[in-house]
């Protein structure tokens, strides 16, 4: 089980917080599927969660984005995408 | 019975729908639609699960010429398709040209080469033949499949398209963000546009970003086809949208406050429509008006024993509508909630009986329900389950849930508890559980 860095865990609070998950954040790895197999997530999960990273980092996300597929796969990748991009 | 056309009044050239990479029009759509038809295997029926909503449109077309039913699963979750296969050994999936499903005979749409020349006529289609089968969840577990006529669909596409003023090829352009395959999906953004000549986004905008983009894409009046969460989306990010001439709305109540804020956001009516998966769309409001609806041209309200029916001349037999609700004398109603065993999710509707049924058949589950808060908001309100498995953790009953059931109804969240405070006849009254709810919430810090 690899660590959570700080801002991977207050990623994880935030998605926890967000879809009302009965889980513990520190237990979402960074690099498992939060859609689909992993934490089970779905496109309305998605459009909560983009609005809430929007609200907290003043990043809004694109379905567009080519790497929107690469971003939503892990709390890893969420996280470094909302490091890159975020105006808040 | 008579037939009639596939589309309705485009010439050649008009643009039928919008695609990323440039307009289709309706010459292009009749020759991909003629090509497809020729390619499609020989079978019975078909599950269209494509992407876009043009080659999903191809594809149900297509296989209305090939007199094959298309199958409209509630979901795209793997075991919901694998449910469906099962009750119809025969289909086959049409997919997207990179997709195959594990366990369903995959036919990828092809890059079709070229145009056919334009017919003498627009191929017609038999009012009778029914082209899809929606499915609904009943008490017992199993899909409940709803057959949809040609007629059925054509009807509600021209009653909700003369309901709401949009007239025969005046050139409107619709955008959704309500999947086709859905049945409010399939009427308002394929049919309601195909049968008035207008244009179709192929698109299936999710965030508030790409529902921008999607409405700057098209020309001519906008019509949005969407639900609350979408315009509560748009209204909290505050994007500010190209003008907008008509939204609609549908899978879930809009509230008054979210239909006034979102008319002021637009400067535009925001319109809702009323249906279930066993009549389609039946009726319509403009939400800043008043609760009550008014049913569509031909649908007419009768009381029966067991609740209100439906009858129309496109549907066989009367339908029951499977909320509470209450009719006045000009034949407008007012909808009080559904009936105690049906709920719905995101427009996804399901029998709480059939849901509790799938609970206690996990492994290790001893006892447990489902419950739906009754909260206020437009966003999605999720299921919670209360389980009673000494020895699991809620996530490996959630595991083995989500096998069997399709993921928006996965319990947000599963809570096991040491036991359900059952009567004592054993029954387990909607007031125990609902007070089980608020206790438990209560502890989270949720509780209001």
């Amino acid at each position: 089980m690899s660590e959570q860095p700080m801002f991977e865990h207050e990623v994880a609070t935030l998605i926890v917080q967000t879809l009302k998950l009965k889980i513990d954040p520190a237990t979402i790895q960074p690099d498992a599927a939060l859609f689909g197999d992993g934490l089970g997530l779905d496109s309305i999960d998605a459009l909560e969660l983009s609005l809430a990273i929007s609200q907290t980092y003043g990043y809004q996300l694109k379905s567009s984005d080519p790497d929107i597929k690469a971003i939503f796969s892990s709390l890893r990748a969420l996280a470094n995408a909302i490091v890159k991009n975020r105006t808040k | 019975m008579h037939d009639t056309p596939l589309i309705g009044p485009y010439s050649p050239d008009d643009v039928l729908a919008l695609e990323p990479d440039g307009p289709r029009t309706a010459r292009q759509f009749v020759s991909d639609v003629a090509r497809l038809a020729e390619s499609l295997p020989d079978r019975l029926t078909v599950i269209n699960l494509a992407t876009s909503r043009y080659e999903f449109l191809v594809g149900f077309a297509a296989a209305i010429l090939r007199r094959q039913l298309t199958l409209l699963p509630q979901s795209r979750a793997v075991q919901t398709l694998r449910r469906i296969a099962g009750d119809y050994p025969e289909c086959y999936a049409l997919t997207d040209r990179d997709e195959k499903i594990d366990g369903i005979e995959s036919v990828a749409m092809q890059q079709r080469q070229g145009l056919a020349p334009w017919p003498d006529e627009i191929p017609l289609v038999p009012l009778n033949q029914v082209v899809a089968i929606a499915f609904t969840s009943g008490s017992t577990g199993q899909p409940m499949p709803n057959k949809k006529t040609w007629g059925a669909l054509t009807a509600v596409a021209h009653a909700t398209g003369s309901r709401l003023g949009i007239k025969i090829g005046d050139r409107a352009s619709v955008v959704a963000t309500v999947p086709h395959q859905h049945m409010f999906g399939l009427e308002a953004s394929v049919m309601l546009p195909i049968m008035h000549g207008l244009v179709m986004h192929a698109g299936r905008p999710l965030f508030p970003a790409d529902i921008l983009s999607a409405l700057a894409d098209v020309e001519g009046r906008r019509i949005l086809v969407t639900t609350p969460l979408h315009l509560r989306a748009c209204m909290t990010e505050g994007v500010r949208m190209p003008p907008v001439g008509l939204i609609l709305s549908a899978t879930a109540p809009l509230s008054q406050g979210l239909a006034q804020e979102a008319e002021r956001h637009f400067h535009t009516e925001v319109h809702e429509i009323f249906g279930f998966a066993e009549a389609g769309s039946v009726a319509e409001r403009r939400t800043t008006v008043g609760d009550s609806w008014r049913p569509l041209d031909g649908v007419r309200l009768q009381s029966s024993e067991r609740g209100w029916t439906v009858e129309t001349d496109y549907l066989p037999a009367p339908v029951l509508v499977p909320d509470r609700m209450s009719v006045d004398a000009q034949g407008l109603f007012v909808v009080h909630g559904r009936e105690a065993d049906q709920i719905n999710v995101a427009g996804h509707r399901v029998s709480l009986g059939d849901l509790n049924q799938k609970l206690l058949e996990v492994e290790g589950v001893q006892d447990g329900v489902f419950f739906l808060p009754e909260e206020v908001s437009d966003f999605v309100t999720r299921l919670m389950a209360f389980v009673v498995a000494p020895g699991k953790t809620s996530e490996e009953i959630q595991r083995a849930l989500r096998t069997h059931i399709d993921p928006v109804f996965l319990p947000r969240p599963l809570v096991c508890v040491p036991s359900l405070p059952r009567n004592a006849t054993g029954k387990l009254p909607q007031e125990s559980v609902r007070e089980l709810a608020r206790q438990w919430l209560a502890g989270q810090g949720h509780g209001t």
